[in-house]
């Protein structure tokens, strides 16, 4: 039942012959049955005229004969009516078998001499009561329709004409002619089998009809859908065909007028893409080579600044510092145009995770003597190999650990590594100022400070925290952010064990572990 | 006194490579141009080359790879575009390292000139065999029979590096570090390229390499004798 909802649901063809067969099941019947009675009364009424006709000459026959025989013995009598039985059962070969029947009619009294006679087959008490009834007060000739019996008990459709007929010196008699239906019931039943046949024919040719039709309009409606599923799916060079002039052709022409307008609109976005890309790196070479000049210059400069008098000394110490971070913006301006651009690769390799944290914690120890905050690494395992982009991942990890360090307020950053099978969590954790609800939404939005009036210890470019996200998005992993007004922040890269895998949770909560205790005993 | 041929078009920049070379204690050849490159290298051979990618003329990699079609120098090629497309082309072209525009500080560029001009391997000498290879470090030339095998100073030293320790297998930080000298980088695309160019020296089927094996998911080692 649900396969055939099923098919009913998702096949335009399969209702459309269906619902013809069923509408057509209907009609055909219906006509079936009109033409059917029609037909029935058609041949019973003409079987009938002529039935009558027959027993009325029958009749007068009888009654002629009977009239002659005045003057005969009861046995010349008894002769003529067997011969008026015999000869009026005597059938022409494929004409209705009938019978005849002489009764005596309810009034005469049983005399000595009964003339009650019938042939051999009928027997008499089966004779409809209605119409003896009719007979024995009418002068006039009666017929019924009724189920005679035989006398070898099987019943049959048969027609019965009577009349009411004086027997001379006998008394009233009552003659019944009966003829047996069932050559018509055999016609009949033929008819209706033909029509049943030719019913079942019919619709079996409809619905034959009707797929044929469907199938002209609904395969080019399949093949609009599969062209337009591979248009979906990227291949924007399909068409459909246009064969001929009618709605189907309407249809193609006006898809593919919107195809083409779409692979143009593409083309055109690719075109600017392309030139987008184009104009970055352009930009790059051009910024990149004087950028390099200047460098060299002002290392030049820089060096030799004791010989200078102290306001060119510190100057020259600003520039060297401003192109520093000029350059780190150019870098990250540059990065982050390549993830919009989509043009960010990634390259990954096997390394051990523990390993480059621990190198990328050393790199800033021995750094920054200026801050007092210590780190702390927390593995549950000794080395986790991973397959990642480990330039990336490195600059993630800088990214964190260098945050962490300007928001400590000079206490404890904890890095904590966890790894399940499929994937590994990076969390790092520091307990400054942390951030509150609507720095949490921002802090990876582009060129976003926490409070402009910070002093930016380590000069960060505003881009560092977007390019982190996009560095782990592009890993398939995730990278998630934990805060709360004077409780520290929380930072946690997730990535799969195998780049480009999906991360089905994450080993490492937002929230830190600690949380939950600082509030109990708080 | 060392000679290194500055090929860059950019004037100002070539003009402070200059200054920053001579100091350091290097002479400098300046050129301009691609198409004038390969003449000023034939008539006065450096000992090193720093050549951009992008010059007017005939490209850097075009540049790069006429070069090493005639000598074995050191190349370093500069690129202000950090697409790994351009690295790894110039880096098959024959390039032997690069250098990526604004370098970190001229340390750095002095460090990697440095690198390049210094012969690697110093403690080794004598005759070193790997697969059905023989190297004479001292000589420095490698024979496969009779037949000799030109390799270029970085190939030949990637190639002792494995031969001289034939057991280890070396990740490609490990070879990074003691072949480029770089202490921390992570760049693996050095590596790559230029085992696939001494492979397809080397190697009798470089698809089947017999000489440097690749260790999948940690380095490569040198092969067992032949």
């Amino acid at each position: 039942m649900r396969s055939i909802r099923q098919a009913l649901a998702q096949s335009l063809a399969t209702k459309v012959i269906l619902s013809t067969v069923f509408l057509s099941l209907g009609v055909v019947s219906l006509s079936g049955s009109a033409l059917y009675s029609r037909l029935s009364d058609g041949i019973k009424s003409a079987s009938l005229s002529s039935s009558l006709a027959e027993s009325r000459f029958t009749f007068f026959d009888a009654e002629y004969k009977l009239v002659i025989s005045r003057n005969s013995t009861v046995e010349e009598r008894k002769k003529i009516l067997a011969d008026i039985i015999v000869n009026s059962t005597t059938q022409v070969v494929k004409e209705a078998r009938r019978e005849v029947v002489f009764l005596r009619a309810p009034g005469t009294s049983r005399a000595i001499n009964s003339y009650e006679m019938s042939s051999d087959l009928i027997n008499p008490q089966s004779l409809p009561q209605k119409l003896r009834k009719e007979v024995a007060t009418s002068a006039e000739v009666k017929y019924a329709y009724a189920n005679v019996k035989q006398k070898s008990g099987i019943e049959e459709q048969s027609l019965v004409v009577g009349k009411r007929v004086n027997i001379p010196s006998g008394g009233r008699y009552e003659m019944y002619i009966v003829f047996s239906l069932a050559n018509q019931q055999t016609t009949l039943e033929l008819i209706k089998n033909s029509l049943y046949f030719y019913g079942f024919a019919l619709i079996l040719l409809i619905a034959l009809i009707t797929f044929v039709v469907v199938r002209q309009v609904v395969r080019p409606v399949r093949e609009a859908a599969r062209i337009a599923t591979q248009f979906t799916e990227g291949d924007f060079s399909q068409r459909m065909e246009v064969k001929s002039a009618d709605e189907m052709a309407t249809l193609a022409q006006s898809y593919n007028e919107m195809a083409l307008s779409i692979e143009q609109q593409i083309t055109r976005l690719e075109n600017l893409s392309r030139v987008q890309q184009r104009f970055v790196s352009d930009v790059s070479h051009e910024l990149r080579t004087p950028l390099t000049t200047l460098r060299m210059a002002s290392e030049v400069i820089y060096n030799q600044r004791t010989s200078f008098d102290p306001i060119v000394a510190r100057s020259s110490e600003l520039l060297s510092a401003q192109i520093e971070r000029f350059e780190r913006l150019l870098e990250d301006l540059l990065e982050i145009s390549r993830f919009d651009a989509e043009v960010a690769s990634l390259d990954a390799a096997d390394f051990d995770l523990v390993a480059l944290v621990q190198r990328c914690v050393k790199d800033f120890e021995l750094g920054d003597i200026d801050t007092h905050s210590g780190i702390r690494i927390e593995s549950s395992e000794p080395a986790v190999q991973i397959r990642a982009d480990i330039r990336r991942v490195e600059r993630i990890l800088r990214n964190l650990i260098s945050n962490a360090l300007d928001h400590a307020d000079g206490k404890e950053v904890i890095a904590t590594i966890v790894a399940t099978d499929t994937e590994v969590g990076i969390g790092v954790r520091d307990f400054g100022a942390g951030l509150d609800e609507s720095a949490l939404i921002r802090v990876f939005d582009r060129f976003w400070r926490e409070d402009p009036s910070r002093a930016r210890v380590r000069g960060g470019t505003g881009l560092g925290l977007s390019i982190a996200l996009e560095d782990a998005r592009l890993h398939n992993g995730e990278l998630d952010a934990w805060g709360r007004p004077g409780k520290g922040a929380h930072f946690v890269l997730t990535l799969p064990r195998v780049a480009g895998e999906l991360i089905a949770g994450r080993p490492i909560k937002a929230e830190p572990k600690d949380f939950h205790q600082d509030n109990f005993y708080l | 006194m060392t000679l290194v041929m500055v090929v860059d078009d950019d004037q100002d920049l070539a003009e402070m490579l200059g200054i920053v070379l001579t100091s350091s204690g290097f002479d400098v050849d300046l050129v301009s141009r691609g198409d004038e490159a390969l003449e000023v290298f034939r008539n006065n051979p450096p000992d090193l080359v720093l050549l951009d990618v992008m010059l007017p003329g005939i490209d850097g990699i075009e540049v790069c790879r006429l070069i090493r079609q005639e000598s074995m120098v050191p190349i370093v090629m500069l690129s202000a575009k950090g697409e790994t497309q351009d690295i790894v082309r110039g880096l098959e072209a024959g390039a032997d390292d690069y250098m990526q525009k604004p370098f970190r500080d001229k340390a750095e560029l002095i460090a990697r000139i440095r690198t390049r001009l210094r012969r690697t391997n110093a403690d080794v000498t004598g005759l070193l065999t790997i697969g059905d290879l023989v190297i004479d470090v001292t000589a420095h030339e490698v024979h496969r029979g009779p037949k000799a095998i030109q390799l270029t100073r970085l190939e030949f030293d990637l190639l002792v590096a494995l031969a001289k320790d034939p057991g280890r297998v070396f990740t490609r930080d490990a070879l990074l570090s003691e072949v480029w000298g770089y202490r921390h980088s992570t760049d693996t695309r050095l590596v790559n390229v230029h085992v696939q160019r001494l492979r397809s020296k080397v190697e009798h089927d470089p698809e089947h390499p017999e000489i440097v094996m690749t260790v999948r998911g940690v380095g490569y080692k040198a092969g067992g004798p032949a």
